[in-house]
């Protein structure tokens, strides 16, 4: 029973660190666009704009939620839910931080720690694409479709050399468990070291897989006016760019878990804070790369991710295996 | 038993949405949502891996595919039936799928699976049990399917490859 109980909270948890992460990450994403930019950001709202989420959030809840006269109505409500569903979803099986004791139980700081937690990890973020593909069909408008089209071609595309190079990583550690992946750098030494190259693979089809600048030609606001979410208003309109936040996130938590020792760090703070610390560290570079770069054209981008980011990973990946089993 | 029924009939709703569904993006959803309980019926039967690969492979790679082609095709398109080019197809179909559907279920019922008796091994399902069945006694199998995965990926870029032209001198280097 307490069991059931410990889950509910750590669920309930979760979610606000999501939503609050959310909400913050955004208002600093803004505020270092701006810094970067050389403006100042939106900073009138609480002192350094801290209040600027919860007025957004107020501004989102109180809009019209509009829905296009031709657009599908049972898809078009379904795709922002989808989307938001399956970005929330991920984060279960991601470990924050070392097994804590409370109450005489040891509770381990995820919701679920499956044995083959990286691939349930996969799974789920794979799933995430449906939301803006079927958000882009359902508005039934040539932008929004195009985007949605764009989106789904993306993301097959630079989903393979993503799972390619996190491969190595779990030949490494020798299991796929997340909780175990963190335990063996312990003893290992972070794994960013040995696989420089899978991981700046990683980051790189992390960043498409969000739909994030420079791979946000799904949303593309000078040819697409939103991309696939165009139509959208209100909370739907909210709950997308939600799940894009959440994402990147969790991207970035990933990120964290398989090259940067997870929770792992010197013992004057404590493991989960350390998870935060880098996972900000991770998402700072995020931002960074979007106010720097621009935006690849589309051709470039399916040569990079087929002729480039595959083929490299997959050799990375002989490699590793090659050494993992005493061949090299 | 109560969680395979409400799967079973998730399953199978799903599975009808997709013969009965006006639209063809609405007959993917319906598929997606086929997959997705069949994903977690393998869970329920101890397949974890099996389970996430059919959610990677099929819900995440396959029908997103399906739906990239379906979307780009009937995008704006008014819905309506071709015109039947085969008459009473349908009844065959329905009749051929009951068939099959009792023949499959009676040789399972007879011919019950060695597991029903042994129980399962101690691995079953994991990456490890599955590794050492395709890499130990299996290995034939996956070196057939490896082949046939690899003539089919011949087979496209054959299929694909560009028409012989003679050369146009082109006047600077363009994309398109």
């Amino acid at each position: 029973m307490i069991q059931f109980i410990l889950l509910i909270v750590k669920v309930i948890l979760l979610l606000l660190i999501l939503m609050g992460g959310f909400a913050y990450t955004m208002l600093a994403e803004r505020r270092f666009l701006g810094f970067f930019q050389l403006r100042l950001g939106p900073n009138r709202v609480g002192p350094w704009g801290l209040f600027q989420p919860l007025a957004d959030a107020v501004k989102m809840m109180l809009k019209e939620d509009l829905m296009p006269l031709q657009a599908d109505p049972v898809v078009y409500r379904l795709a922002p839910v989808f989307s938001l569903l399956a970005a929330l979803s991920v984060d279960a099986v991601i470990p924050f931080g070392a097994p804590i004791h409370i109450f005489g139980q040891t509770v381990s700081l995820d919701i679920a720690n499956p044995g083959i937690g990286l691939l349930i990890a996969f799974a789920f973020s794979s799933l995430g694409i449906y939301g803006i593909v079927l958000g882009g069909w359902a508005s039934q408008n040539k932008y929004s479709l195009l985007g949605g089209i764009r989106a789904s071609a993306q993301m097959i595309s630079y989903e393979l050399a993503m799972g390619l190079s996190v491969l190595g990583v779990l030949m490494m550690a020798g299991t796929a468990n997340l909780e175990s992946i963190v335990l063996a750098q312990r003893a290992q030494g972070w794994f960013f070291l040995p696989q420089i190259i899978p991981f700046l693979i990683y980051f790189t089809t992390a960043i498409a897989e969000t739909n994030r600048t420079p791979f946000d030609l799904p949303e593309a606001e000078s040819e697409l006016v939103a991309g696939y979410h165009t139509e959208y208003s209100g909370i739907r309109f909210a709950m997308f760019v939600m799940a894009e936040y959440i994402n990147m996130m969790t991207v970035s938590g990933l990120a964290v878990t398989l090259f940067f020792g997870g929770w792992l760090g010197p013992s004057f703070l404590p493991p989960i804070i350390w998870f935060f610390i880098k996972m900000a560290i991770v998402i700072f570079v995020f931002i960074w790369i979007r106010a720097t770069f621009p935006r690849f054209r589309y051709d470039k981008l399916m040569s990079f991710g087929w002729k480039v980011l595959l083929p490299v990973s997959f050799v990375y990946f002989l490699g590793t295996a090659a050494f993992v089993s005493g061949i090299l | 038993m109560i969680p395979f029924i409400i799967l079973a009939v998730i399953a199978i709703a799903g599975a009808l949405g997709v013969i009965l569904g006006r639209q063809p993006v609405h007959s993917a959803l319906a598929l997606v949502g086929n997959i997705l309980a069949l994903a977690v019926l393998y869970l329920l039967l101890s397949a974890e891996f099996l389970a996430v690969a059919q959610v990677i492979v099929y819900a995440g790679a396959i029908m997103v595919l399906f739906l990239f082609v379906v979307t780009l095709l009937t995008a704006g398109k008014e819905e309506g039936e071709p015109p039947e080019e085969l008459g009473g197809q349908r009844w065959w179909a329905g009749i051929f799928a009951i068939g099959v559907g009792v023949v499959l279920a009676v040789l399972a019922i007879t011919h019950p699976g060695s597991a029903v008796n042994t129980g399962i091994p101690s691995n079953f399902g994991t990456i490890d049990g599955l590794g050492h069945l395709l890499w130990g006694p299996d290995f034939l199998y996956l070196m057939a399917v490896a082949i046939m995965l690899l003539t089919a990926a011949v087979g496209i870029l054959v299929l694909n490859r560009p028409m012989k032209r003679p050369r146009v001198s082109r006047p600077g280097r363009r994309e398109s």
